[in-house]
């Protein structure tokens, strides 16, 4: 374990055990990313990704193996002191953004900094510095009904970056938006990742995901089968330095 | 405090099942608080009612027949007795023999404890028990003779060799007060008549309606095998066994009350359980961000707390209000009667209410919070 990896992960194996059916999930997983990264998972379905990033955060446990996350390791923690732990490194974006449909877009920012101490001015602050962050920051008072796809998916990042997490993780965050939405999602994760030098970890199987991020671990039936470095476009790496 | 908006916002996210649900409680327990109270408030109605506590006693062999004076001291230890009055007929006439009408002697000392329903003024009772020759009158009586408070009249006897002469110092203004009666006190009777010591009915008042029977039997009992042995009867007979007879209706009363509240626990159970599974994925995406089990279970429980709680207030406050027209609407059951929730129900009621709440919720809630986070969200993403 490595102070200067955000993610350290060492010969990790995941079985699921579904009637008498074995399923290895993850066989044998090393992964080290460094920090301040912006690196993608991608692989075939039912490759394991999903299955690595719930082990990144924190709400899956390996059948054995080590991982660490931010230089702490986690892998031995109890169900409440991870919980504990998830809700001061952790910022989680999903593929169907999951957003509290009861809740304004404001409110659902909030969410997550109900545990911490802060007080309602200072969360106030906060929420409206994310939301300005995504840009939704004339958003606030909408429900998720009221919000399209893209929308919705810029306030799950800012819910994810409210309580300023060692690291985001996202999986599939664009998969179920359209070219157009996904680009900005990709270009709003970019900036996360090179402005406020946050780390990154993102599962998808778009291959135009390639072009925003520094690494690409490639995963087949839960082996890691390729580290490649990312086609970041001169663009955008040029509109990266220059912030 | 700051989970109280996300408690009432997850209220408000099906308002039609959470009014429906919290409309269902409401209902039951209204009938669960009205079938509870009716024992306690048909006792209250009763024994509001003071003629309800009332027994006269009164020699067995008629009632013509008078019985010791003694008998005053024996009566008043017989358990549940709050208070003895002997009375003696007079059965004077006013003018003429044909101004019959009922004038009797009793004890002032205990007079206003026996007949505090009689409209007497405080003032009036006062002056019956200072002055040696007064006399309270009914109204009809007033009214058929012209008499006024502070009159002096002259009752002339046919029993007795001699006449009293009596000041008026009240009306007995209620109308269940004997509206023709006259009384005066019974100690100017006994110096007129030279002290014989005897009495021809005691009234004899009982603590509850519901202990009517046995003060009856033990009175009668306490003078069996004696010279005057009594015949005691209760003012309104059939009060007495009433209750008795009602105690098993009353339990059939409670039980239905219980049961119609654990099938609207059950609806509600399954409400909660419905609502709760609709949430698994949000649930599985709040304990994710680092929510913790019992914080989930503690916003899953309060939710159903406070359906459990709205449901009960507005139950019980609708058990109250019609309680409450219905004691005002029905004059029958006289002046006094302001018939109340008992408000020990009023308390169970919503203890049931925040019972329905927490259990109906719990074992979907606990499961809900306990769940795995990962199979929770491969559910829904
Ligand atoms: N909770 C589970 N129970 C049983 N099998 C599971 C479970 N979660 C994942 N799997 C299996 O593990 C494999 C990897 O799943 P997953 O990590 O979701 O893949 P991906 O995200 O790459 O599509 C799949 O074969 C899947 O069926
Ligand atoms: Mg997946």
């Amino acid at each position: 374990m490595d102070e200067k990896y955000a993610v350290d992960i060492e010969h990790v194996v995941r079985i699921y055990k579904r009637d008498e059916f074995e399923v290895r999930a993850l066989d044998d997983v090393t992964i080290r990313v460094p920090q301040a990264r912006f690196v993608a998972i991608m692989g075939p379905s039912g490759s394991g990704k999903t299955t690595l990033l719930n082990l990144i955060a924190g709400i899956d446990h390996a059948t054995s193996g080590k991982v660490s996350v931010g230089g702490e390791e986690i892998t031995g923690m109890k169900e409440r002191d991870l919980a504990a732990w998830r809700a001061r490194h952790i910022g989680l974006v999903f593929q169907f953004y999951n957003l509290i449909p009861v809740l304004t877009a404001f409110e659902n920012v909030e969410l997550p900094l109900l545990l911490t101490p802060l007080t309602k001015t200072e969360r106030r602050e906060h929420v409206e510095t994310a939301l300005r962050i995504v840009g939704l920051a004339d958003r606030m008072d909408h429900y998720p009904r009221q919000l399209s796809g893209g929308q919705e998916q810029r306030v799950a990042i800012a819910r994810a970056l409210v309580t300023d997490p060692t690291i985001v993780v996202a999986d599939e965050p664009t998969g179920d938006l359209d070219a157009k939405s996904a680009e900005e999602i990709l270009n709003l994760l970019t900036e996360l990742n090179r402005q406020f030098r946050r780390t990154v970890v993102m599962v998808t199987h778009d291959p135009r995901a390639e072009r925003f991020v520094d690494t690409v671990y490639r995963l087949d039936k839960g082996v890691l089968v390729g580290v490649e470095a990312g086609k970041i476009a001169p663009a955008h790496a040029a509109a990266a330095t220059a912030q | 405090m700051k989970y109280v908006m996300l408690v009432l916002k997850n209220l408000t996210r099906s308002k039609r099942r959470t009014l429906l649900t919290i409309f269902s409680i409401a209902v039951s327990l209204f009938i669960f608080s009205a079938l509870v109270s009716l024992p306690t408030v048909a006792s209250e109605v009763l024994s509001d009612t003071a003629s309800s506590v009332r027994i006269s006693t009164h020699n067995k062999a008629g009632l013509a027949y008078s019985m010791p004076e003694a008998y005053k001291q024996r009566i008043a230890a017989v358990p549940h007795v709050v208070a003895v009055t002997p009375e003696s007929w007079f059965g004077g006439i006013y003018h003429e023999v044909t101004d019959q009408f009922p004038n009797l002697a009793v004890d002032p000392d205990t007079a206003e404890t026996m007949w505090p329903d009689w409209g007497v003024s405080k003032e009036s009772w006062k002056k019956f028990e200072t002055l040696r020759t007064a006399c309270l009158v009914g109204t009809a009586t007033m009214k058929r003779f012209h008499l006024h408070v502070g009159q002096q009249i002259m009752l002339r006897g046919t029993i007795y060799p001699f006449n009293v002469t009596l000041q008026i110092v009240g009306v007995m203004q209620q109308s269940n007060a004997p509206p023709n009666f006259l009384i005066f006190r019974r100690d100017y009777l006994e110096e007129a008549r030279g002290r014989p010591g005897v009495v021809d009915n005691f009234w004899v008042m009982v603590d509850r309606s519901e202990n009517v029977p046995q003060a009856i039997k033990a009175i009668d009992e306490g003078f069996a095998n004696s010279t005057a042995e009594t015949r005691s009867e209760s003012e309104a007979a059939f009060i007495g066994s009433f209750m008795d007879n009602f105690r098993t209706f009353f339990r059939l009363a409670e039980i239905l009350g219980v049961i119609v509240v654990i099938t609207i626990g059950l609806v509600a159970a399954n409400t909660a359980a419905m609502s709760i599974r609709e949430r698994r994925g949000e649930i599985a995406v709040m304990r994710s961000m680092g929510f913790p089990s019992r914080t989930i279970l503690s916003l899953l429980l309060s939710e159903s707390l406070v359906i459990g709680l709205l449901g009960g207030i507005i139950g019980c406050g609708a058990a109250f209000a019609v309680l409450k027209i219905f004691s005002i609407g029905s004059p029958a059951l006289g002046p006094i009667t302001d018939i109340q929730m008992p408000p020990e129900i009023l308390a169970a009621t919503l203890v049931v209410a925040a019972l329905i709440g927490l259990l109906s919720a719990w074992i979907p809630a606990r499961a809900a919070a306990r769940m795995n986070i990962v199979d929770a969200l491969r559910m829904v993403a």
